[in-house]
């Protein structure tokens, strides 16, 4: 136990050896360039007020940024040309299949329910634009971030925190192979 | 020793005056935090309200977001220790 406490001691005396050495040996440089290390930590009542003041500005920007840019985005009207989804006429009913409609960075998902019917939506969870997964036990879609569900066949919200139903996606049957036609999101607005 | 010459009483005098401005100059880091976090607490319901669609809520947030941001300014800038009066060059005693 004492001779622990000796290497203790040993050990806190050549730290702080250590730390006279560099500060003996940063002299020089700290003539030119004075600064102590514990008035930097401080921070000055103005200066603390200054970045509050920037903080404020920036949530400001950043509030008016995502509002404007959100609306932006709902008044353009993307194009949705009709498209053959690869791979679905061979999907087994009960199980899904992942595509992109109508752009390459727009995901989406085909199911087919087990009564052999085709259903799709967008696959961004509407909550916080998690990617949703088909749930084969219960049937469903299910986000995994934040434990929100969606009926596979509506779209509508099940359970959880997501505010409105997926984007759906309008399908055809054409001779045994499944066409995207349309891709519509569903408004978030409260009836009153 | 008179009263007049007492030099504690100076003193004490300068010293109450000082923590009241300590007192406002606190009162007013406090309401500069809780601006603060009214914002962060409307950027959130924003984020939300985009993704949702709630396309009705955005400007009413927005709004509230810009009132915020005008009581920051005049926290920062306008709201002074009143013993005191702040010209372009610098503090004047009164």
């Amino acid at each position: 136990m004492s001779d622990n406490q000796a290497n203790l001691g040993e050990t806190i005396k050549r730290v702080l050896a250590d730390e006279t050495d560099v500060r003996s040996a940063t002299a020089p440089h700290q003539q030119d360039f004075p600064y102590d290390r514990e008035e930097e930590a401080q921070v000055t009542r103005r200066e603390f007020c200054n970045f509050l003041g920037l903080t404020s500005a920036a949530l400001f920007v950043g509030a008016a940024g995502f509002a404007g840019k959100a609306a932006l985005d709902a008044r353009s009207t993307p194009q949705s040309p009709a498209t053959k989804i690869a791979g679905a006429e061979v999907l087994a009913p009960g199980s899904s299949l992942n595509f992109h409609y109508p752009a390459m960075n727009d995901s989406a998902i085909l199911v087919r329910t087990l009564d052999g019917q085709f259903h799709a939506f967008g696959q961004k969870c509407t909550h916080l634009s998690c990617p949703v997964y088909f749930e084969r036990a219960h049937q469903r879609l299910e986000c995994p971030c934040h434990d929100g569900a969606f009926d596979a066949k509506t779209g509508n919200v099940l359970y959880g925190p997501p505010p409105r139903p997926l984007d759906s996606i309008k399908l055809e049957v054409r001779e045994g192979e499944v066409w995207a036609l349309g891709r519509e999101a569903s408004s978030g607005e409260r009836s009153s | 020793m008179q009263n007049g010459n007492d030099p504690t009483k100076p003193q004490a005098g300068r010293n109450q005056t000082g923590a009241g401005r300590t007192a406002v100059a606190q009162a007013r880091l406090i309401l500069l935090v809780m601006v603060n976090v009214a914002q962060l607490w409307i950027l959130a319901a924003t984020v939300e309200a985009a993704l949702a669609r709630r396309f009705s809520a955005l400007l009413p947030l927005v709004i509230a977001s810009g009132i915020c941001f005008v009581i920051t300014l005049t926290l920062i800038f306008w709201w002074r220790p009143s013993s005191r009066r702040f010209t372009s060059s610098g503090y004047v005693k009164r």
